[in-house]
Formats: structure tokens, sequence, C-alpha cells
């Protein structure tokens, strides 16, 4: 079972349009990694200057990486992986 | 086979109390509660389409005192979300916090309502603050969340984030010291135009109506005294995706090396954050604000700018003025919000040109 990457509606002009793109990874560095590989166009969206960029956040199986390992927490097979910017509208 | 105590109210003993009754009955609240919403004290940042819905609950409610600051206009594009504006109130050219208090005076005229037509910046935010008990954000930006997010934790106020967008939305609430705070979560503002806007994106009425709500609950446990309640996750919810999260954020607290609430540094509050002129994303306008220290003029600003060839209209809150392909609202305070650019020194040129300086 592959790990589900969630792609915010922000996002998924640079994914094809996808919600939801299945991929393989270690940790969530490799993941993103393979993210990018297949759409090159979203690295700009999440990094910058190969850091998650600040407005961004990254959670797995609804925790935020930041209290986990950040970019080298592990992930595996079955795992649900969230991109979610901040929300700013009101 | 209720699990809520039931508490017998004894209307006649305070017939003013009868319209709470069902809220009352309610075993979280009781008269105890309802008591101490009456004694409460709030104020509303912005008061758009979360605004609308998060003031009409607390007003029915019964919170006994809701500032509601806000310092826009009305247009029609906002009647599909905004609850408490109506057709007549674009006509008569109302600003929003002067429209929705008129519409919470009829709802409850047992509450107070204040309403403040301003752009809330560091020079008047403690101003707003001080005096409530909590602070609820109708905002649509961050630059004011974060100096909703200094204040709260600089003076120990609870307040509750929440933002929604397309057909999503996410909130949180914040006790400043036992929750992570806004700049724990969200380190920094999206840039302009990266995180989409309710003009570029669009937005759905439900979603902002259940985030509001969330808002409102969360209000109510604070206000009747009741904090070990509150939700501590930031909650994501999705309406169109059928997407609903409840992010563990706690752990976030002291984790991360928070400016704010771990080193006290306020740079929003304290610091040049922010600006006069300020490009309203997505909507073609750009808002100036306060070259005017004294209080405008109308009567004079309108016959000066008819003489300018504009075609003007005013009341006591705004005047409104079309001239070129320019639509200017502007305030009493001397403030303006200019439509038909999105270039920010054009629109400082356009407001000396015609308003002065
Ligand atoms: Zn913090």
């Amino acid at each position: 079972m592959p790990i589900k990457v969630q792609i915010p509606q922000a996002m998924r002009q640079h994914a094809d349009g996808q919600a939801n793109v299945d991929l393989a990874g270690a940790n969530i560095k490799e993941l993103l990694d393979n993210l990018g590989a297949k759409h090159p166009n979203i690295v700009a969206r999440i990094f910058e200057n190969g850091q998650v960029r600040r407005f961004v956040n990254i959670y797995l199986n609804d925790e935020d990486v930041r209290y986990l390992d950040n970019l080298q927490t592990a992930t595996k097979d079955g795992d649900v992986v969230a991109i979610i910017p901040a929300v700013a509208g009101g | 086979m209720s699990e809520f105590k039931i508490e017998k109210v004894d209307m006649s003993k305070d017939p003013s109390l009868e319209r709470y009754s069902r809220q009352m009955r309610f075993g979280g609240v009781m008269e105890k509660g309802q008591r101490k919403l009456l004694d409460s004290r709030v104020t509303l940042c912005g008061c758009g389409a979360l605004g609308t819905v998060i003031a009409n609950s607390l007003v029915r409610a019964g919170v006994g005192f809701v500032r509601v600051v806000d310092r826009d206009f009305i247009e029609s594009h906002n009647l599909q979300r905004q609850v408490l504006f109506d057709e007549a109130d674009i006509a008569a050219n109302l600003p929003k916090a002067e429209a929705a208090a008129r519409k919470l005076r009829v709802i409850n005229s047992g509450v107070t309502v204040e309403a403040i037509v301003t752009d809330i910046n560091r020079t008047n935010i403690v101003e707003l603050a001080k005096d409530v008990d909590i602070i609820l954000d109708g905002t649509d930006n961050f630059e004011i969340r974060y100096l909703i997010n200094d204040v709260c934790v600089k003076f120990d106020k609870p307040w509750v984030y929440g933002g929604s967008i397309g057909s999503h939305g996410q909130t949180m609430t914040i006790i400043p010291g036992q929750t992570p705070c806004l700049r724990c979560v969200f380190e920094a503002a999206p840039a302009p135009g990266e995180a989409g806007t309710c003009e570029t994106a669009g937005v759905l009425a439900p979603i902002v109506s259940i985030i509001a709500s969330f808002q409102v609950a969360e209000c109510i446990k604070i206000l009747t005294g009741q904090p070990e309640t509150i939700n501590r996750e930031l909650i994501y919810v999705d309406v169109w995706e059928n997407i609903t999260r409840r992010i563990k954020i706690a752990p976030l607290l002291g984790k991360v090396d928070c400016p704010c609430c771990k080193h006290k540094k306020f740079e929003w509050l304290e610091g040049e954050q922010g600006s006069q002129t300020t490009s309203l994303c997505g909507r073609n306008a750009v808002q100036v604000a306060h070259r005017v220290a004294a209080k405008l003029n109308f009567d004079e600003l309108a016959s000066h700018l008819k003489l300018m060839g504009g075609d003007v209209s005013y009341n006591r809150f705004l005047l409104k003025f079309t001239v070129e392909e320019y639509e200017f609202t502007v305030f009493p305070d001397g403030r303006a919000i200019i439509k038909g650019t999105s270039d920010l020194d054009k629109a400082r040129v356009l407001y000396a040109k015609y308003i002065g300086h």
C-alpha cells in the first residue's frame, strides 16, 4: 500500500489537478522529493531555499511533523500526509 | 435519559432570561453560564463572512457587549454569505460595522453592540482589545491576525482564529501559555496571492458557517468559565471533499522557537510590520490609510470633487465617488479604498490628486 499525499486546492494546478497522489518514500523528505520528481512545478510552492515554506504545514496522520522529526520523520505504507497552507480568507 | 442535569429555571424571577431558556436548559450553560455571558465583553475583528455569522450568534446567545470592528463597505457579492447584510444596506451605502450593528440591535435589544469603522492596526488594537474578555477573528488576512495574536499573548487574553476559502476552512483556539499561539502553528503569513483569497478562489457559505460556529462555541466555553472544554486541535474541514481533520498541535507549544509566545517579541504590535497603503488582494483595489489626521468634512470634500468632475454621493459614514475608471470609498478618518487599481503607487497618486494629504 502506498503513502497517500493530499494536495491542497491551491497547489493542484501543479499536480495535474489531482487531490491525492500515491507515492513511496521512507521519510517525509523522500516522499516530497518523489512528489517533486513527478510534478516539478509543485516544488517551489512547498519549498523555499530547501525549507518548507513558513505558511505551509506538513501533517503526518494528523500530527505536525515539526514536533516529530520534521522532514526526517519516518513514513510507512498506509500513512496519510497532508500538505496544508494557512487559510487567510474570512 | 439525558446525562445532563436539567436545571429548572424560574423565569418569573427574571423574565429577561426567558429568551435564553433553551440555551440555559443545556447542561453546559445553565443559568450560571447565561449570567456570565450577559456579563461578558467581546471584540470581533472583521465583520465579513465569518464575522457576520459570529456576531449574529453572539448577540442571540446574549453576550452582553459586542464590539464589531470592520474597515469595509458592503458590495452585492457579499450577500451570498455575509448573513447580516441585505440590498437595502447597499443602497444606503452603509459600512459593514454600522449595518451589522443596526441588525444586531434589532435582534437583541438587551445587549450592547458597538460599531467601529476603522482599519485595525498597531496604533488602535490595544484600545480595541484591552477592555474585553476575548477576541474573535473575522478578518480576512494574516497581518491583522498576527497583530491580534501579539496583543492577546502580551495581555494574556484568549482569542479564536478562523479562516475559510473555497470549500475548506480552519480554526484554532488560543489561550496564551496553555496552547500554541498562531505563530507557533503558522510561522509566517502567506505572500500576497499565495494562499488564494475569496476573490480569486471563491468561497461557499456553508464552510463559513461551520468555521464561524466552531469559533462561537469556543467563545461560549471560555466566557462561561470552562476553558478546560476548549478544542486544543487545529480543526480543518472541507465540505466539498468530505474531509474533517483534527490536527494535534498541542505538542508545538514550547517545541517551536516562537518569537511571540516563547520570546515575547511582539513584532507586529511593536515593530514596523504593516503599512499604510495595502493592496486588497484579488479585489483590484488599494486601501490608502490615515493620511489625514483630522476628521474629514464630507460637505467640503464633495463640492471639491464635483468641481473636479467626479460623480459623488455621501452619508455620515462614507463618501463614494467615481472618476476616470476609479471608484473611491472614503471614510471620515481619511482612509480610502480605491477600486480599479492594485498598484500602490498609482493609488497614492490618485489619493493625493483627489483627496489631498
Ligand atoms: Zn507561539
